[in-house]
């Protein structure tokens, strides 16, 4: 076990100083961070002040009026963007540029029910019922589409350092001296422990930026219970994809010895994986659709549909379990054939490998 | 003691290893020796277990190796393979407690070594940024650092200046001393008769002799007859039936030994005779017949 350690200390200490690890761990925090902001801006303004002129009008929702004694001083306000528009004797609008479309409507209504109620005419608002869901589907459709990209990008990206790591080590011979004193598991193991514990590091800094930033921006307010278990859940899923798939990376990354070739050996591993990003931006949109349903329980696509389907829609317990079962079984069945694969391929320096005859 | 018994291996139809096997005492210094291509570096990656042999086996007192006996190997493989971009100190150190040496003790035998192999000005620049030599010098350092109970080192001369040379020559007769086997493959036959006690002559992936460097000398190639000859006329061993090489106003002949006092004679009458004795083949030369 020591020797496992002391090589998963190594590709840290490694990783960490190179300056793309610190690039690419500031620009995903700043990302989500960014994206935490985008439906602030998207949703323009949400409080208006008004200058009025004359009769005041009933009281609008997010209208604040101010009374001005006549029109030449409320045009001013308008005009030094004291206010956002003027209302004239509670008959003329006056605003500076177009008029923002909201207030608009605000204003309009409240013209419309000063005049209702001085008829008379007692109108009773229409009441609305939304199923407990319906409440926060598109936030929660918005955290799983966020997720679906987080996912695919971390893992894509761990599996890709596990594989280029093992062909360094191939290439430059090295594996030779190294495995004069570790085992191959041990090898195999420290890289994959080591480069999956800064995988784990990202994740917690795109979470942690992400919810610091929509606490900061009063999304958190909009967020569904259970965000919690979504957090834990996306962390699990990565440790769980993430064994998967760097397992995989190393098994084919073993048969060659030249990073050149490592993109061309890695073809089928990466064809999975952008196939599952793209179920899994389907299931973020569609979480109870038969494909997503499905892929959620099927390893190794259940690693990215099941979290998303999670954070999308309410799924059953007996499903995540059943299917977290699977992907672990998945895992152990990968860990045996990929650690047979990198035991007698990685010495074999030279041409590429053949797969068929190292599992043998 | 390491005793490499009867190792045979093919790589598809070409057979590499045809039963090769050797001994390597404790504290004692194997040089092996062979054309490009005998064996030698297949051997040695049996030993340590990169490559599995057909048949044959690899024992230390006894023994067969296991994972943890080769653990205390110290290993210099022939393609040479270091971290480009990790630092050299750091470097060493790292095997060092890869091979199971507590931080402190890694570092210290780190140290003493680096100083030892002439790079400690280089210590803590990254390994690609040093030229070959001396990287072959930090590759020498990460095999040597954990004090191995055995030494297998392929080539770790090639490439190094007279000094390096020394140096290193230093190193391995201390690790001997102190009863290490140490078995190395080498081009650099004077090196090697210097060096070792024994050696091991590989062709064609068969061993065509081994043992103690002077019972070979005695035993294997000719043992020829050299006489110098001060002031003779040229001719005067015309019917000699050895070669005749021509130095200033010396004639050195080299002939084999057959009826010695009559040579012996005729050397007299020819000129003052300067040397005359028997000269034992030097491992150049016993290489060379045996290779033939
Ligand atoms: N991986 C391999 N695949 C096929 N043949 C191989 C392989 N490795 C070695 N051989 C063959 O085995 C024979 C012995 O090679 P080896 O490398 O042991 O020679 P060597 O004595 O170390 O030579 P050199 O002095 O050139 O280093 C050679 O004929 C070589 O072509
Ligand atoms: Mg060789």
């Amino acid at each position: 076990m020591n020797g496992l350690w002391l090589v998963a200390g190594r590709e840290i200490r490694t990783r960490i100083r190179t300056k793309g690890f610190l690039i690419s761990l500031a620009l995903s925090g700043l990302l989500v961070v960014a994206l935490a902001f985008v439906p602030k801006l998207l949703s323009g303004q949400d409080a208006y002040e008004v200058a009025v002129v004359g009769a005041v009008p009933v009281a609008a929702a997010d209208v604040t009026y101010t009374k001005y004694a006549d029109e030449a001083g409320a045009r001013k306000a308008v005009t030094d963007g004291d206010v956002d528009a003027a209302l004239i004797d509670d008959q003329r609008v006056v605003s500076k540029g177009e008029l923002d479309q909201r207030l608009g409507l605000l204003l309009e209504s409240a013209h419309r029910e000063g005049k209702i109620k001085a008829s008379g005419l007692v109108i009773t608002p229409l009441s609305v019922e939304t199923g407990a869901t319906a409440q926060y589907q598109s936030v929660r459709t918005g955290i799983a589409t966020l997720l679906v990209m987080v996912l695919f990008f971390l893992l894509i990206y761990s599996a890709m350092y596990v594989a280029m790591g093992v062909v360094e080590e191939k290439g430059s011979r090295i594996v030779e001296i190294l495995l004069a004193a570790v085992r191959p598991w041990q090898l195999l193991g420290g890289k994959i422990v080591g480069l999956g514990l800064l995988g784990l590091v990202n994740l917690a800094v795109v979470i942690g930026g992400g919810l610091i930033a929509a606490t900061a921006t009063g999304l958190a307010g909009d967020f569904p219970p259970g965000m919690a278990g979504i957090v834990i859940s996306t962390v699990v899923w990565f440790v769980l994809g993430y064994a998967f798939f760097s397992v995989l990376a190393a098994a084919f990354g073993s048969l060659v010895s030249r990073q050149e070739e490592v993109n061309s050996v890695l073809t089928p591993m990466t064809m999975t994986m952008t196939i599952t990003y793209l179920v899994a931006y389907f299931a973020a949109v569609e979480p109870e659709g038969t494909l997503a349903r499905v892929l959620s329980l099927v390893p190794p696509f259940s690693s990215m549909v099941m979290p998303v389907r999670t954070a999308a829609a309410d799924v059953p317990i007996a499903e995540i379990v059943l299917s977290a079962a699977l992907m672990v079984v998945a895992t152990v069945a990968v860990l045996l054939a990929g650690a047979r694969v990198y035991n007698r391929a990685v010495v074999r320096t030279g041409a590429r490998v053949k797969l068929a005859e190292v599992l043998r | 003691m390491l005793e490499v018994q009867d190792l045979r291996k093919r790589f598809g139809d070409k057979v590499a290893l045809d039963g090769v096997g050797f001994a390597v005492r404790p504290g004692e210094m194997f040089g092996f020796v062979g054309a490009n291509g005998a064996g030698k570096t297949t051997t040695m990656r049996i030993v340590m277990g990169v490559l599995d042999a057909d048949s044959g086996e690899v024992r230390l007192d006894g023994k067969p190796l296991t994972y943890d006996s080769r653990r205390r190997f110290g290993y210099m493989p022939e393609e040479r393979g270091l971290y480009q971009k990790m630092k050299v100190a750091e470097q060493v150190e790292y095997f060092g407690r890869l091979h199971g040496l507590g931080r402190a003790a890694a570092r210290d035998a780190a140290g003493e070594l680096i100083e030892r192999l002439g790079i400690s000005g280089r210590r803590d620049d990254a390994v690609e940024t040093l030229s070959l030599g001396n990287q072959q010098r930090v590759q020498l350092a990460v095999a040597l650092v954990h004090s191995p109970s055995v030494l297998v080192l392929d080539e770790p001369f090639s490439g190094l200046d007279p000094i390096a040379v020394d140096a290193l020559a230093d190193v391995l007769k201390d690790r001997c001393s102190s009863g290490v086997p140490v078995v190395f493959s080498s081009h650099q036959l004077e090196l090697v008769e210097q060096l070792c006690d024994s050696v091991g002559i590989i062709s064609g992936g068969r061993m065509v002799a081994s043992g103690p460097v002077d019972e070979l000398r005695d035993t294997e190639g000719r043992t020829l007859l050299k006489v110098v000859v001060r002031g003779a006329s040229p001719g005067w061993a015309d019917g000699l039936t050895g070669e005749v090489t021509t130095d200033g106003d010396r004639q050195v002949l080299l002939i084999e030994s057959g009826d010695d006092q009559e040579i012996l004679r005729s050397a007299v009458n020819a000129g003052e005779v300067e040397h005359f004795g028997r000269q034992r083949p030097t491992l150049a030369e016993i290489f060379r017949e045996a290779v033939a």
